[in-house]
């Protein structure tokens, strides 16, 4: 009964440590969510500097895209065998966004700089429901900035490739099970933001027929890194302090796993053009999730929890249908299988096999000036899980999100 | 033009079903009383059930006793009102307590007695003031079911907080006379027996015989202990009533026990020291205890909680325990009647406080602080024996059964729930209160979850479980 006490007060806290599950977000291009998010097989304006960029070259303009979404995700939960414990995130509206611009510098070659946000998460489950020591909240920003060039080999095929420069940051709360007589209860935050980090995307697009098209598209893994990240504590009581001291940093890495997708375009008649993509997503680099402290914290130098992410496919369905020349009508389907496997369930993102319904609309307003709005709605299996493996919160988890969009092309 | 509209009014429709199921909804079970009917609940038990914790009662753990968690869930299935004798609030610290006020520099923790607001009505002898409307709560602290027909008990004399709920007029009710008069309640829960052992365990078997003989510090007789508990489970089944029952701990699982062995441990390395000499049962029988045998699985022996005090003289020529023990049990605080019991405790027990303390034949620990492996064994069969009763009762009744016993074994070992380490040690094990004994809020709920989920079984019932996090553990000084 001597030290030890002292030692091991609040010594819960870490171990569960979590940030993000499945992170990725796609939502890359207004008239690509409208089409259920496809286009790696098709011509997508200024976008196929995301979706493939050997499809640049091909494209015949320059142009401008200014896009965003706003992401309204809630969850639900439900504690093991009870219908008496339940919870709901609170989660701030997300807002991923995209700028494209590409420069048709002659009939081959052209030029392009893209901004977007492939990975994030932003999930605030409070600081009183029953999972409060393994996650209050997260925030999880990667923006990508990627100059591309594109070359047409032919009049038929494309490649192009891109270089990314990625940053990124995340912010982490979550409560310690500390209590002191004024009935405060401790809490942790990590915050930092990611050193830069580089990777690429690659594609090549070939077109053999008016109605056919083809397109293959790799996003390289990119491993985001913080180093000397803040930790903070709050309402620590002064015995346990010892476990959590002020000034410590912490180092933790985070991969952004890699794409390969490979999509097809197909235009039965002028008006109608359908679309498939499929993708596999690397999420296998997500093995752990490991924080290092530059002072113990809570008796130990380091936290880590297992995540342990399989390979997982995306399959997508759209399609898009000209109205008249100048309105577009656009629906689409997804279903993005998810890489948890069982047991490592997080409150993070309890992640499950999502199905995603979309519908958009296109007008040009005039030669040079476009309009599209996009929305999606995603919907994730419920999953009950024991989470014994990843030190997350066991029980029955449910996600929604509600996405609607806009963005505006202008052409030169 | 026509395929226009086709293709908006499909996207009106499918417009329509997104916003229809704007929120995710989980399905669970719906909650059911099943077989049971929880219109009126009441609780039998001693100071587990009215909420006793950091060594008292107080408003804080009344409304916090697993009775009133389970009253709480109840009242989703068809349960009323649950009223508890609770203090008041301008006397919320109840019979006082103790809080943490922080930790020697070696780490080991000051607690502090809370000694304001209390709800004491009389000094000597300790009355505490009375609650007497209606209540759901029967329990009463430091209660064995050795008590229950013993007339007097909730007199001036007997138990303050028996006393505290038995009406002026009729001040020699026995408990269960009490009881007897809950005719209308449609669900009761008993958790009794524990201190028809524990008290004999956390007391080191030291009283029971002897020159310091106390009947409140033996172990109950088997014959009594079966008679009484099924006379209380005949009254509270009078009407056909349906109820849960609870076994009795063993008394290894809690931290009262297992706490200041390691500390000696350490003290014998430290010094060399092969083994210490202490007294064992109510005489003057000497054994000697060597490290190995400290919180050992076999032959083992317990320093209790309250050896805590004492534990670091080993070696030093002092006699503190049985001058503070005279003190205790003289008949008068007058000096030279102390001096005089001092003696005679001193003369009883062959005790020389020259010699050093727990090294010396002549200075034996006393038999009070530790619980050897004779008095284990006894506490062990008991605890056993009582179970079966319990048991058989819970059978030949047909009534719900939490096996604590089961339950507080189990997490001996420790367990984790939502990111939270919990175990039986001491203040870090989140379980227990600061006496070692008596669970905090936390286990109390993590109690009601158990006992709820042997309600459930029993009578197909689906009575929703509580989220323990919403209640404390022990509670820190923030400076």
């Amino acid at each position: 009964m001597k030290s030890k006490i002292l030692a091991l007060l609040g010594s819960a806290l870490i171990s569960g440590t979590a940030m993000a599950g499945g992170y990725q977000v796609n939502l890359a291009g207004q008239r690509q969510i409208g089409m259920g998010h496809t286009g790696t097989g098709l011509l997508t304006g200024t976008s196929s500097i995301f979706f493939n960029p050997g499809a640049m070259s091909q494209m015949g303009y320059s142009g401008v895209t200014i896009g965003g979404s706003a992401l309204v995700s809630r969850i639900a939960y439900s504690a093991p065998e009870s219908g008496g414990v339940t919870a709901r995130t609170d989660n701030p509206l997300g807002t991923p966004f995209q700028v494209y611009g590409v420069y048709n510098i002659n009939e081959k070659f052209s030029a392009g700089l893209g901004v977007y946000t492939p990975f994030g998460s932003t999930v605030n489950w409070g600081d009183e429901w029953s999972g409060r020591y393994g996650l209050n909240q997260l925030k999880l920003q990667a923006i990508y900035v990627q100059p591309t060039v594109s070359y047409a080999i032919t009049d038929k095929l494309g490649i192009g490739v891109g270089l990314s420069y990625v940053m990124g940051s995340v912010n982490l709360q979550r409560s310690v099970p500390v209590q002191s007589q004024d009935g405060t209860e401790g809490g942790i935050e990590l915050d930092g933001g990611a050193e830069s980090a580089f990777g690429f995307n690659a594609g090549i697009f070939f077109q053999p027929t008016e109605k056919f098209s083809i397109g293959v598209n790799y996003r390289s893994k990119v491993d985001l890194s913080v180093e000397g990240g803040d930790v903070m504590f709050s309402n620590i009581p002064a015995a346990a302090r010892g476990n959590f001291p002020d000034g410590t940093t912490f180092n933790a890495e985070l991969p952004m796993p890699s794409t390969l997708s490979v999509g097809i375009g197909f235009k039965p008649n002028e008006r109608l053009t359908l679309a498939a993509d499929v993708s596999h997503v690397g999420w296998s680099a997500y093995e752990k999730l490991r924080f290092d402290f530059s002072q113990n914290v809570a008796g130990s130098p380091f936290s880590e929890a297992g995540r342990n992410y399989e390979n997982a496919f995306i399959y997508r369905l759209g399609g898009e249908y000209m109205v008249n020349d100048a309105l577009a009508l656009r629906a689409g389907a997804y279903l993005d299988k998810t890489p948890v496997q069982d047991g490592y369930l997080t409150p993070e993102t309890p992640d499950s096999d999502s199905r995603g319904l979309s519908a958009g609309i296109g007008y040009s307003v005039s030669e040079n000036i476009s309009i599209d709005a996009s929305f999606l709605y995603i919907n994730k299996k419920e999953r009950t899980d024991a989470a014994d493996l990843s030190g997350g919160v066991p029980g029955t988890f449910k996600s929604v999100a509600y996405i609607p969009g806009i963005g505006l092309n202008f052409k030169f | 033009m026509k395929k226009f509209f086709y293709k908006s009014s499909a996207l009106a429709l499918f417009a329509g079903v997104l916003l229809t199921s704007c929120d995710p909804d989980i399905d669970t079970p719906a909650s059911s009383a099943g077989e049971a009917d929880f219109t009126k609940y009441i609780a039998i038990g001693n100071s587990l059930t009215a909420g006793q914790g950091d060594g008292g009662l107080y408003r804080e753990g009344q409304i916090n006793s697993y009775p009133a968690i389970m009253a709480e869930q109840f009242r989703t299935v068809g349960g009323g009102d649950f009223t508890q004798p609770l203090f008041t609030e301008e006397q919320r610290n109840g019979t006082g307590y103790i809080r943490l006020a922080g930790f020697t520099a070696q780490g080991s923790p000051i607690t502090a007695n809370v000694t304001e607001n209390l709800a004491i009505r009389s000094a000597s002898p300790r009355l505490y003031t009375k609650y007497l409307e209606p209540i759901n709560n029967l329990a009463v602290p430091d209660i064995k079911v050795a008590d229950i027909k013993t007339a007097g008990y909730g007199s001036t004399q007997g138990n303050p907080l028996f006393e505290r709920i038995t009406p002026d007029n009729n001040a020699s009710q026995t408990y269960l006379q009490r009881v007897q008069e809950s005719t209308d309640h449609t669900f009761f829960s008993v958790w009794l027996g524990n201190n028809d052992v524990l008290a004999y365990a956390t007391s080191g078997g030291a009283f029971s015989g002897g020159m310091l003989n106390s009947p409140a510090r033996s172990i109950t007789p088997t014959a009594t202990f079966d008679a009484n508990y099924s006379e209380l489970l005949t009254a509270l089944t009078a009407g056909g009533q349906e109820g849960v029952i609870a076994t009795i701990p063993d008394v290894t699982a809690i931290p009262f026990f297992t706490t200041v062995g390691p500390s000696v441990q350490q003290l014998m390395a430290a010094n060399n020291i092969p083994g210490v000499v202490a007294l064992t049962g109510s005489g003057s029988s000497r054994i000697q205890i060597a490290p190995a045998q400290i919180n050992a699985a076999q032959n083992g022996v317990y320093f209790l909680l309250t050896s805590a005090a004492y534990a670091p003289l080993v070696g030093q020529r002092t006699g503190k325990y049985w001058r503070d023990l005279a003190r205790q049990v003289s008949s008068s605080q007058d000096p030279v009647v102390v001096r005089l019991t001092l003696a005679g405790l001193l003369a009883n027990f062959q005790v020389d406080t020259t010699a050093m303390f727990g090294l010396s034949i002549g200075n034996p620990i006393p038999s009070a602080l530790v619980l050897d492996a004779t008095e284990q064994q006894n506490v062990r069969t008991a605890t056993e024996t009582f179970n079966n009763i319990i048991k058989a009762q819970a059978d030949a009744r047909g009534l719900a059964l939490f096996d604590a016993n089961a339950y507080f074994d189990s997490v001996k070992t420790g367990f984790g729930k939502n990111g939270v380490a919990y175990s039986p040690a001491f203040i870090t094990g989140n379980l227990f209160s600061l006496d070692g004994v008596h669970p905090t809020p936390r286990g109390y709920a993590f109690v009601a979850n158990e006992m709820i989920r042997a309600i459930n079984s029993k009578y197909n019932a689906n009575v929703p479980a509580i989220d323990e996090t919403q209640y404390r553990t022990v509670l820190f000084p923030v400076q």
